[in-house]
């Protein structure tokens, strides 16, 4: 069995530092991540990436390419198809090993996942190849800090969700860059049932759509997998937290086996060495 | 901005008193047109521009992709004589998507300059259509495009524009497989709750797929379950199908017309949309503005008064050390006293925290 996270989420919502920082974070555990680029647009990150889609193909060689006129959307596309077209390539460059774990960084663009079926395509694949598949979807949290705001959030994670149909997390970034008020405004969010967040306010647009919010707020709650997590980036513990629920949702850690070293296994050079 | 109350000069325009908190019901109507990339807003905005120079009622237009080639329409303000795309890419050394996010902040700190060009023109258009990004997160999920969403849907009395209506325009051909179809109407729905104005959901392309069945799914729960069902794994089964639900309501009292933009069809149904969305939005969304504006005032009041009693206390105390004490500089004294206070009154002492935080309501 191996696995693999699926980092989604609209730009600017800290994809590539996510990556980063869980990269950084494992290796002070001791835990290996393999980090995958999966974004054709995308322009500088700072993990070690042991397979990058820019190899096959990216976003710049589309656009600069004489014959294709295409603009950055229509690039985007023709690189994310010409991509599931060499599913092979993807899987010689995974080289994957039992128990591997993979982190995907994905293009934001929600597009890709909604319209076409590329997404579905790359999991519905990587699934074949025996990967339990999570998506970790990201959503800056300043973007969330009212009761509507943060149903129109969830909504869009599920709107992803449903696409490429994969157990899935979602997590609100950037909480360090929060002020206290407002921290302490999402952790109320987080803790109330979604129910009672949206019968706080009374305006005529809510009253309007009551019936609507409250539907809403009941698949929210009957469907925990919809819950928030939210992340500190600075914070060690919220890092842990966050790749324990994920780890579990993902079923990391259950089939794993105990290594233990026997000196007769080792090898003797490395014995000479100690 | 031109902030300061200037009475308008038109005579159809009533008078204003100084007084007045709520947005200016003379105000003309802007469309925001938002959907995917390649559903087909430009072509959309450039029909409907043509639709109304042919009624003698024409448009205000505005560009806001930076990174169109061309704009097949007669546009009067264009995000890209503002800001060159290439440009920013070089200069910047960014891809294709940070250019774009790039553009539309370098825009929107000039956003008051257009509202004020939008203002003197009022006269001569019939409503303003905004045409965006054709990514649609670069609008929909960025501090900028909620800056321009915000700064004209929360429009000064003495400014003649108000965002009053958003057309989400969605791609009849894509749209055809359920879930594409789920997956893009609960996107609208969350749109729906982040702009909270009246909302028309456009099946374009009706050309190529008459729209009927998204209509059918929409009406029938029943039918699209079932067009569901052979679509999804069991995974979703139940989650799905709850979503479903979710929908239903979505589609009660949900605006919906089917056109052609490149044929032009269903344009009159357009219109109708339009304007029932203004009406909507005087009777229904004037009073929740007035009302918030109202309740900033009542929490502003209670922040002076509480800020003006603790001055007092402050000067209370300090006139009893002045008894005690004698000669100290009194001004200096009761100066640092009341900045103490006020430190004090800021919750959290954070320097970020901005006047929008202050207003929100602790429970306490």
């Amino acid at each position: 069995m191996k696995y693999a996270q699926l980092v989604m989420g609209p730009a600017g919502s800290g994809k590539s530092t996510y990556c980063s920082v869980m990269h950084n974070h494992c290796l002070s555990t001791g835990r290996t991540l393999r980090m995958v680029n999966l974004d054709p647009a995308c322009e500088v990150f700072n993990y070690p990436a042991v397979v990058d889609v820019r190899d096959l193909i990216s976003v710049n060689d589309v656009q600069e390419d004489e014959e294709l006129i295409l603009g950055p959307n229509g690039a985007l596309v023709f690189c994310m198809e010409y991509l599931v077209q060499n599913l092979d390539w993807l899987h010689d460059e995974l080289d994957e090993g039992e128990d591997d774990y993979f982190v995907i960084d994905c293009p934001g663009q929600i597009e890709l996942y909604s319209h076409l079926p590329v997404m579905r395509q790359i999991v519905d694949a990587l699934k074949s190849w025996d990967f339990n598949v999570c998506s970790v979807f990201l959503i800056d949290t300043n973007f969330v800090l009212e009761a509507e705001k943060f149903i129109s959030g969830a909504l869009t994670a599920l709107s992803a969700m449903v696409a490429i149909e994969t157990p899935a997390i979602n997590v609100l970034t950037k909480m360090d860059l929060l002020s206290e008020r407002n921290k302490q405004l999402v952790d109320e969010f987080l803790e109330t049932d979604t129910r009672s967040i949206v019968d706080q306010d009374e305006t005529v647009w809510n009253a309007k759509h009551r019936r609507l919010t409250r539907t809403i707020a009941q698949v929210l709650e009957d469907y925990s997998i919809v819950k928030f997590v939210p992340l500190n980036c600075e914070d060690e513990e919220s890092i842990d937290q966050l790749l324990l629920t994920i780890d579990t949702t993902i079923q990391y850690g259950e089939d794993l086996e105990v290594k233990d070293h026997y000196p007769e296994e080792l090898d003797p050079e490395q014995l000479d060495h100690v | 901005m031109s902030a300061e109350n200037q009475q308008p000069s038109s005579s159809e325009i009533p008078e204003i008193p100084a007084t007045q908190t709520g947005p200016n019901l003379a105000q003309k109507p802007s469309v925001l047109v938002l959907g995917m990339a390649g559903s087909g807003k430009t072509t959309f905005v450039q029909r409907l521009t043509a639709y109304l120079h042919a009624r003698k009622t024409p448009p205000y237009v505005i560009n806001l992709d930076p990174a169109v080639t061309k704009v097949p329409y007669p546009v009067n303000v264009d995000i890209r004589d503002t800001v060159k795309y290439k440009e920013v890419m070089k200069e910047f050394g960014m891809g294709p998507n940070g250019a774009i996010m790039t553009c539309l902040n370098l825009m929107c700190t000039r956003f008051d300059k257009v509202i004020e060009l939008i203002n003197k023109r009022s006269d001569d258009f019939s409503v303003c259509l905004l045409d965006t990004p054709g990514q649609i997160e670069a609008f929909t999920w960025s501090a900028s495009g909620s800056i321009i969403t915000d700064s004209l849907a929360s429009s000064h009395p003495t400014v003649n524009l108000c965002l009053q209506v958003v057309m989400y325009i969605v791609d009849s051909a894509r749209a055809t497989n359920p879930t594409t179809f789920m997956s893009n109407m609960l996107y609208a729905c969350s749109i729906l709750y982040r702009t909270k104005l009246p909302f028309i959901v456009v099946f374009n392309k009706a050309d190529i797929v008459k729209p009927t069945f998204a209509l059918k799914w929409m009406q029938d729960f029943e039918r699209f379950d079932e067009a569901l069902e052979d679509n999804r794994s069991s995974y979703m089964n139940d989650l799905s199908r709850s979503l479903s639900l979710v929908l239903d309501e979505f589609y009660c009292g949900l605006k919906t017309v089917c056109v052609s933009s490149a044929t032009g069809e269903g344009f009159d149904d357009v219109m109708t949309a339009i304007a029932e969305s203004v009406e909507a939005y005087k009777t229904e969304y004037v009073p929740m503005y007035e009302k918030v504006l109202a309740e900033k005032k009542e929490l502003d009041e209670k922040e002076r008064k509480k800020r003006e009693e603790e001055a007092m206390k402050g000067k209370a105390v300090h006139d009893l050390n002045k008894r005690d004490a004698g000669n100290e500089d009194e001004d200096g004294m009761l100066e640092s006293e009341l900045n103490a206070k006020v430190d004090r009154i800021h919750l959290g002492g954070v320097d970020e925290e901005n006047d929008e935080d202050a207003e929100i309501e602790r429970a306490t």
